[in-house]
């Protein structure tokens, strides 16, 4: 079974929990520009691995918990 | 706006002015002067060097004034670039089909083409290059902001 899948992020939210980190200070940490940062908290880019694990330990949480696989069932398997 | 986003604008902010002026020069002069006229040869290299050296004085004054901090480029980027260069190539291709068959047909009668156009065909395939890297660097973002999601 196939269907459209979507990831969505929770950087937005991580950010404002994290003494309020501007994008810029994000994106400096994680090495990428602010643009791309924007791009991602507005869901027009999905990361690669490493720079989706580089912001996940940015914000010392699990990759899961920033990065979320919505509308198929294949987003269940593995 | 993007780094790579800012050099390209300004990429063809100073290649399609040399492309017009170019252009209006041979329009003007007549492609086969370029033989026989030092003042017009002399003027198409000034504008052709001088575009160039302007964009890469440019680059360099642009890349000084940059946070270094800052990343200039990221996997994003280079991503849409990847892409502008399927565009770059087929431009290209396209451009040198068009020199052919137009060669082809003006210069069919005497068998040969006069001397200049090698170095128009040059020029303008360089031209051709930088403009269709800059609009598919451009249509990338563009892209990328239109659409829900890209990638």
């Amino acid at each position: 079974m196939t269907g459209a899948v979507r990831i969505t992020n929770q950087i937005r939210r991580l950010r404002f929990e994290h003494n309020e980190m501007t994008q810029q200070e994000l994106a400096d940490r994680v090495g990428c520009t602010r643009q791309t940062i924007i791009s991602l908290e507005a869901g027009k880019y999905v990361p690669s691995l490493s720079l989706a694990f580089n912001i996940a330990r940015t914000f010392d949480v699990p990759l899961e918990q920033v990065f979320k696989c919505e509308g198929s069932e294949n987003c269940d398997c593995c | 706006m993007a780094p790579l986003q800012k050099r390209t604008l300004l990429g063809l902010m100073i290649t399609i002015p040399m492309s017009v002026a170019l252009v209006a020069i041979f329009m003007i002069e007549g492609a086969t002067k370029f033989n026989d006229d030092l003042g017009m040869r002399l003027l198409v290299y000034g504008v052709f060097i001088g575009g160039m050296l302007m964009y890469m004085l440019l680059l360099l004054i642009l890349r000084r004034r940059r946070n270094k901090t800052q990343a200039f480029y990221d996997e994003r980027d280079l991503s849409i670039a990847r892409r502008a260069g399927r565009v770059q190539l087929l431009a290209v291709l396209v451009s040198l089909g068009v020199w052919s068959i137009a060669l082809n047909e003006v210069y069919w009668e005497e068998g040969q083409i006069p001397i200049v156009f090698p170095y128009l065909i040059f020029m303008s395939s360089l031209i051709v290059s930088i403009l269709a890297q800059s609009v598919g660097i451009l249509v990338g973002y563009w892209r990328e902001n239109a659409n829900d999601r890209c990638c």
